[in-house]
């Protein structure tokens, strides 16, 4: 566990108008007898406005380079900028604000709140924001209105199907207006046609609003869909 | 945030309804408690009004072949004897009626048309310096008292206070009492006698110097000993007095393992009471320690999501503290709502503030005691990391 502060430096800007840049990045998961590298000397720039995907078979450590690159995982070595800032601690307020501020998280599992409406998961991210009650809910119902379910704003989530449930947690991941969404298989848990509407609605929003996405996905079929895909292998880039 | 958690409260009220419950129930059980715990508080700490340290209680055994110069002289002779032995500071005679023996006495009288009420004791003349009783105004009984044209009469302060007008003095007040006029001749501070949670009533000092109202003569001594007074002192008292009386009817007590005794029928619930109220209180910690415990493993990727989506670890651990207050909140205002009934209706003829001060002290035992059960479960919480739960479900 590190213990160094939690600083975001802003005088290391990387070259070019790179989102996300991860120079030498490792990870390594230890026991007592055992070390495990999840991933291994990534180099990876992500220019602002790309849809990256990412695949690679399970336990490559797609998951974890995501999770990197959401500051939710500390690398054991490398470097990590996002938006032209330069990470140098995971554990503090400081990370949290970045996260709130820049970062937009869709999950294959939805994560929604059960007892709360739809519009009120969709609010979260804005809850630790200094924001008045009255203009969170104005963003959440134009978070709502993008993803096309503002007819179901004051539903509950166990009364939406599993598109629905997928579109509440990507307007919950726009309502922030985050520069980089990252998606952990957004369309894994549905059907083709279902996981078509999220796509469409993932390529909308970057085209539209120039929101810079990773995902990560099985599916060769969705990855096609967006500008450039990154292969996994245990641990290291293979194209 | 707060309106955030009041609606997810809300709309886990069915999940959250059996913690509300208990702490309704506790806080009505507490505020009961508190409020019995400070009514009799508030009585203990109103003085006594006479010293029961280092004093005895002796019961003898007058014999009732004696005719009234026999009495007077036998008594005169008990009070010399036993006020000569070394170690004995004061001592006086009292009647029937003494501190924490459990016996009342009560008449009543008439002035100015207003109906009197009083608690009876009958002292001797040495009596207010052997039991150092405060007189606030006027004087205590002399001897020469008995023969005096208007016999005399001694009240305590709530004698004063209620048959007393405001700011007004009853010294020299003439009223009938039991019969006969009387003259009040001297007011003490408190007096009360039958425990320290007595309620402080008016008493009346009537003075006959050796005889009490039945004429019987007066059969119990009041003995100061000093603080290093031996045992042996016991024995001699006991010699002496059943020699002058010939009598081995003689009874020593201390008044203060006495005032011990006469305390018990409200310590002893009292304390009962506390400790049942404390397991409850235990109980509550323990139970809000398991229903956070589950929450927070129940809840552990609702956890990462907020880590995630910008909380801070202070944020989620105030979010856990915060729910958990809202909850109690709701259960200490309808339980307040119920507990504010037995003042506000006058329910129990107490003094509103004990029923006050139950809800206050309640309301912050409960609160202190969520608050730290809230806490260590909630820190848990914020220390959980996203990348680890967020996969979980």
């Amino acid at each position: 566990m590190t213990t160094s502060q939690p600083t975001i430096s802003t005088n290391q800007t990387p070259a070019g108008n790179a989102m996300i840049e991860l120079t030498n990045v490792g990870k390594a998961y230890r026991t007592d007898t055992i070390e495990t590298l999840a991933l291994q000397k990534m180099n990876l720039t992500v220019p602002s406005g790309e849809f990256l995907s990412i695949m690679g078979p399970s336990g490559c450590g797609k998951s974890t380079l995501l999770n990197i690159m959401g500051l939710i995982d500390e690398p054991s070595e490398g470097t990590v900028s996002l938006a032209g800032q330069r990470i140098e601690g995971y554990n503090g307020n400081a990370i949290a604000r970045f996260r709130n501020e820049q970062l937009g998280f869709i999950f294959q599992s939805f994560h929604l709140i059960n007892d709360l409406s739809v519009v009120d998961n969709v609010e979260l991210p804005l809850l630790y924001r200094r924001m008045s009650g009255s203009e969170r809910k104005r963003l959440s119902l134009e978070a709502l209105a993008r993803v096309g379910l503002s007819n179901r704003a004051t539903h509950f989530p166990n009364q939406l199907s599993g598109g629905q449930k997928q579109r509440v947690a990507i307007a919950r991941a726009i309502v922030g207006k985050p520069n980089i969404i990252l998606a952990d298989e957004p369309t894994g848990n549905l059907d083709s046609h279902m996981g078509d509407e999220i796509m469409d609605i993932l390529l909308k929003l970057n085209e539209e609003l120039g929101t810079t996405i990773v995902m990560v996905t099985h599916d060769e079929r969705m990855a096609k869909k967006t500008h450039r895909l990154v292969r996994l292998s245990d641990g290291e880039r293979v194209s | 945030m707060f309106s955030h958690l009041l609606k997810l409260m809300w709309n886990k009220r069915r999940a959250n309804s059996l913690l509300f419950l208990e702490i309704l129930l506790a806080f009505i059980v507490l505020f009961g408690v508190l409020g019995f715990c400070f009514f009799n508080l508030d009585r203990y700490n109103s003085p006594l009004g006479f010293e029961y340290e280092n004093t005895w209680q002796v019961e003898l055994d007058i014999p009732d072949d004696l005719d009234s110069t026999g009495n007077h002289q036998l008594q005169e002779s008990i009070l010399r004897e036993i006020g000569s032995l070394p170690d004995v500071e004061d001592v006086a005679f009292l009647g029937p009626v003494t501190p924490f023996g459990g016996s009342t006495w009560r008449s009543g009288g008439e002035h100015n048309g207003q109906n009197i009420s009083a608690m009876i004791m009958f002292p001797d003349e040495h009596y207010a310096e052997t039991a150092k009783l405060n007189i606030r105004e006027g004087r205590w009984f002399v001897a020469e008292d008995r023969i005096a044209k208007t016999a005399t009469m001694v009240v305590n302060k709530a004698f004063l206070e209620r048959y007393g007008s405001p700011g007004g003095s009853l010294i020299d007040t003439i009223m009938v009492y039991n019969g006969i006029d009387r003259k009040i001749i001297g007011i003490t501070s408190d007096f009360k006698y039958h425990s320290n949670f007595a309620r402080n009533e008016p008493l009346v000092f009537l003075f006959d110097r050796y005889l009490d109202e039945a004429e019987d003569p007066l059969e119990y001594l009041t003995v100061r000993v000093t603080p290093s007074a031996p045992a042996s002192l016991e024995e001699d008292i006991y010699k002496r007095v059943a020699l002058l009386t010939k009598s081995p009817d003689v009874t020593i007590n201390r008044l203060a393992n006495e005032r011990v005794q006469a305390n018990q029928p409200i310590t002893i619930p009292m304390t009962i009471m506390v400790i049942i109220s404390g397991f409850l209180l235990i109980n509550i910690a323990l139970g809000l320690f398991g229903v956070l415990f589950t929450q927070i493993n129940r809840r552990r990727s609702e956890i990462g999501l907020r880590k995630a989506m910008g909380a801070t670890g202070g944020e989620v651990t105030r979010q856990f503290i915060l729910e958990t207050l809202i909850v109690t909140l709701g259960g200490l205002l309808i339980g307040t709502f119920f507990a504010i009934q037995v003042p506000l209706l006058d329910l129990l003829p107490i003094d509103d503030k004990f029923f006050y001060w139950g809800i206050l002290g309640s309301i912050v035992i409960i609160l202190t005691i969520v608050m730290i059960c809230a806490l260590i479960p909630s820190r848990l919480a914020s220390r959980l990391h996203p990348a680890d739960v967020l996969h979980e479900g």
